[in-house]
């Protein structure tokens, strides 16, 4: 898959969700183009198939298109379906706001119908390491302390 | 996706080792003027200067002048939309799941 697994630096969001539809219900509206449209955002060139490169067209900003590129990854039909998440501006530079991301949708039976988890992952806070390799600790320890800072000087 | 620009001068304005060396010697103290970060740093005045400018603009440095210097601090909130970053999608993942959650109740009632 990519590097981002092995990362101790990256970060996911889950969401896990019961809903009173069979699987085979849920999948449909996951892995359909037209119902993804209706739900998650327009898209442009899914189809329900390994390897496939579809995309979602978002505002563009100063140095970036606004697309976000997706390939599928896994799928198995009622149970998994993963692609990758890739927008930002893609130069060269390394340090700007490239997201490299995983999503990936399980479906699970569940006694209410089916259990629906999202993880979103392969969050880097920054992307390139070298940007802070000067700083010790990693953001996510310096934001809490930069916040305490900030609290602490508000008190005064 | 608007956040992203803020994100990107952020990130573009921490890259550079020199005014990241900055941002974070003024990090370190509570407040520090230009003369004191000049000081030991291998970089002239003028330099240091223009980097506070860059950090500045870019939210993540205030400065408070007095008689004739300027005391600079860091402005935690310049890293928010590092923060934010995640938080924007997971706001985004939660409003689609409540719009997956109308449409499938509109194709399975």
């Amino acid at each position: 898959m990519n590097g981002n697994v092995a990362n101790p630096n990256t970060q996911d969001i889950v969401i896990d969700e019961v809903f009173p539809h069979a699987p085979s219900t849920i999948w449909k509206a996951l892995a359909s183009g037209e119902l993804m449209n209706r739900w998650l955002m327009a898209q442009t060139g899914f189809e329900p198939v390994q390897g496939n490169n579809f995309s979602f067209q978002t505002p563009p900003t100063d140095d970036w298109d606004g697309v976000i590129r997706c390939q599928i990854l896994e799928i198995i039909p009622n149970e998994r379906l993963s692609y990758s998440w890739k927008s930002g501006a893609q130069t060269s530079a390394g340090y700007v706001s490239r997201l490299d991301t995983i999503v990936t949708w399980t479906l699970t039976r569940h006694d209410a119908g089916t259990r629906l988890r999202l993880v979103h992952s392969g969050f880097v806070l920054p992307k390139n390491e070298a940007v802070f390799k000067n700083v010790n600790a990693g953001w996510s320890k310096v934001i809490p302390k930069m916040i305490a800072i900030a609290a602490e000087q508000s008190q005064m | 996706m608007s956040q992203m620009t803020s994100i990107d001068t952020v990130m573009r304005t921490l890259a550079d080792p020199t005014r990241r060396a900055v941002f974070e010697r003024v990090f370190h103290s509570k407040e520090i003027s230009v003369v004191d970060l000049t000081r030991g740093s291998g970089v002239t005045q003028g330099a240091i200067s223009q980097h506070l400018k860059t950090l500045k603009q870019a939210g993540l440095v205030t400065e408070r002048p007095e008689g004739r210097h300027v005391y600079y601090r860091v402005q935690p909130e310049g890293l928010e939309p590092l923060v934010d970053w995640m938080d924007h999608y997971g706001a985004f993942w939660r409003e689609r799941f409540a719009n997956l959650k109308t449409l499938l109740k509109e194709i399975d009632p």
